[in-house]
């Protein structure tokens, strides 16, 4: 088993190019070290119809009420106003940047436990002695020798299908037939209730993969036996 | 009469948070007739909907003995007047799996566990013990 760089193509070099945003690293960045209501915050404020700070800060009050600290309050409002520069986008930029968004906060949880032996690295395919490869690339990859990882990952549950939980668990089971530990999970920037829901009417093989839901993600950052 | 008095705050209280409960639960009905116009997701529109309804309601009984704060009303009065802008049934699904949690953030309750016997996970997470489950990796993330 191992490791390659996807193939460009037009549409991931345009894709690259939003991925490059500092926006976009600098959004995952806030959402890498907020709390669950902050998350809870970007989702909504990234799918709103309103792009008034004003009218978010009345919706969570639990971030921007009067007795809040200052220190939580101050954050939110950095990553509000990040969300909200998504937001502005418009709808069909916005998809990409949400994307992108939560690709990129999955890489930033992951490099908190990555160690020179096992870097965190975006856009790569898994190949197989025999296999045919598969098309699309994995978001996110911890390549490591004897514990390596790859994630996919979706901005809502919605995303979740049988081709990404088919994908993921060919790529266990055949790095399985080669004796290698390749842990696969799914990242979804959504609630769990909502993704376990999505999952009940997959009949797609999944029990080796992991899901990794809104209210979960810094469960990304722990070390695993 | 006092204790007329006192009781009768707390149904106003109580009266409170069932209508801005009532109010959520409505704008979540016409949020899923929106979305149930994409007709290939119309059974994940029903599943999310039949489990996330019942929750919005049961936010009711939640913490019942504290009066809800001003704050707490007009977040939840203001994610309905959010949710009431949206016309794409597409960004009305994303919106369904939100809405719950912005409200039960909101009013200090939780929608993210199943009430018993309701949402097709339902067996899933009530009567089967994770350690048991055939989801058991998927569910439990990093245990």
């Amino acid at each position: 088993m191992r490791f390659q760089d996807a193939a460009r193509d037009a549409r991931t070099v345009v894709y690259a190019g939003i991925q490059a945003d500092p926006l976009v690293a600098r959004l995952a960045g806030l959402l890498e070290s907020a709390s669950y209501a902050e998350r809870l915050l970007a989702r909504a404020a990234m799918n709103g119809e309103r792009t008034g700070a004003e009218t978010w800060r009345r919706i969570f009050p639990t971030l921007f009420g009067g007795d809040v600290d200052e220190g939580l309050r101050a954050h939110a409002e950095q990553l509000l106003a990040a969300s909200l520069e998504v937001a502005d986008r418009g709808d069909a930029a916005r998809n990409q940047y949400r994307g992108a968004v939560v690709e990129e906060l999955t890489a930033q949880l992951l490099a908190r436990r990555a160690a020179g032996d096992a870097p965190v690295r975006r856009e790569r395919r898994v190949l197989f002695d025999g296999v045919r490869a598969e098309i699309h690339p994995y978001d996110v990859t911890v390549e490591s020798e004897t514990r390596p990882e790859v994630y996919d990952c979706k901005w809502g549950a919605r995303g979740i299908n049988a081709d990404v939980l088919n994908q993921l668990d060919d790529a266990r089971a055949h790095a399985a037939d080669e004796e290698v530990d390749l842990r696969v999970a799914i990242v979804v920037f959504d609630a769990r209730r909502s993704c376990e829901i999505r999952l009940a009417r997959s009949t797609a093989n999944r029990e080796g993969t992991r899901l990794i839901a809104l209210e979960t993600l810094d469960d990304l950052g722990e070390v695993r036996p | 009469m006092v204790p007329c008095r006192r009781s009768g705050r707390y149904a106003c209280r109580m009266n409170d948070r069932l209508r801005v409960i009532e109010r959520a639960a409505v704008s979540y009905r016409a949020l899923a007739d929106l979305a149930e116009t994409v007709e290939d997701e119309w059974q994940y529109v029903t599943d999310l909907t039949e489990a996330y309804l019942p929750a919005i309601s049961a936010l009711a009984e939640s913490d019942s003995g504290r009066p809800l704060r001003a704050e707490q009303i007009a977040a939840v009065d203001e994610a309905i007047a959010e949710v009431g802008l949206i016309t794409d049934p597409h960004k009305a699904i994303d919106w369904l799996s939100t809405f719950p949690h912005v409200v039960a953030l909101a009013l200090g309750g939780d929608v993210g566990e199943p009430a018993a016997g309701s949402g097709p996970g339902s067996d899933l997470d009530t009567d089967v013990s994770d350690d048991d489950s055939p989801f058991r990796i998927l569910l439990d993330g990093d245990r």
